[in-house]
């Protein structure tokens, strides 16, 4: 009898579970880079994604910015040869400078196919990292 | 000029190897950097002007030249570029 009245409240006392912040405090300590990287965050002024606009205006920016670029010829469209007039070398110091403007490193293979701000958009708002 | 879907293999060696060098040129001190960038993206525009482009066999000495200055660069010691300058300075 007195067993059966003490069973609620040892019930009670058995089905406390960890709280979700203990939960999220226990998953923190495991994985300290994912800890590191989620307080970083609010550093970069961007969330999960990028939107396209923004990556299409700060591509805009990187190739304005290049010295041998006229910033009147840069739009969304643009080919870096035949809109730009820029050589090959001069496509891989864009693509460099683009890798740190979204803090990326696209290797050889990709970055060789990316010759015009489409290409460039696509890749740069298709990718998982760009920040 | 040749769209870019068609680029040689050479071709592709020589960009390869640019991006190397300005990879390379992020690990070093921002003036150095600076240094490095003007200097290496000098030399290989004006060689793009100079050089036939099918001057394979020089531009394949000239590929193994650019390798093993890479590599040099890369060593963490190693924070400027003063003998391309040198190589540079007795052209003229």
């Amino acid at each position: 009898m007195a067993a059966a009245a003490l069973r609620p409240a040892i019930l009670r006392r058995i089905r406390l579970s960890p709280s979700p912040a203990a939960a999220a405090g226990a998953a923190a300590a495991s994985q300290p880079h994912a800890l590191a990287r989620w307080l970083a965050r609010p550093m970069s002024s961007h969330d999960a994604h990028l939107t396209r606009d923004e990556v299409v205006d700060r591509l805009l920016d990187v190739l304005k910015c290049h010295p041998k670029v006229d910033p009147s010829k840069v739009s969304p469209e643009a080919h870096f040869e035949k809109d730009l007039g820029l050589d090959s070398l001069d496509t891989v110091e864009v693509v460099m400078a683009i890798e740190e403007e979204f803090k990326l490193e696209i290797p050889d293979q990709e970055a060789d196919k990316i010759d015009s701000l489409p290409l460039a958009i696509e890749y740069v708002a298709n990718h998982p990292m760009a920040a | 000029m040749a769209s870019r879907s068609k680029l040689s293999g050479i071709q592709r060696q020589v960009l390869a190897l640019y991006r190397g060098f300005l990879r390379t040129a992020r690990l070093k001190s921002p003036e150095e950097r600076h240094r490095i960038e003007s200097v290496v993206s000098a030399e290989f525009h004006e060689n793009a002007r100079n050089i036939d482009r099918k001057n394979f066999v020089y531009i394949e000495y000239l590929l193994r030249r650019g390798k093993k200055q890479l590599e040099q660069l890369k060593d963490p010691d190693i924070t400027g570029l003063s003998t391309l300058e040198i190589n540079k300075a007795s052209l003229h």
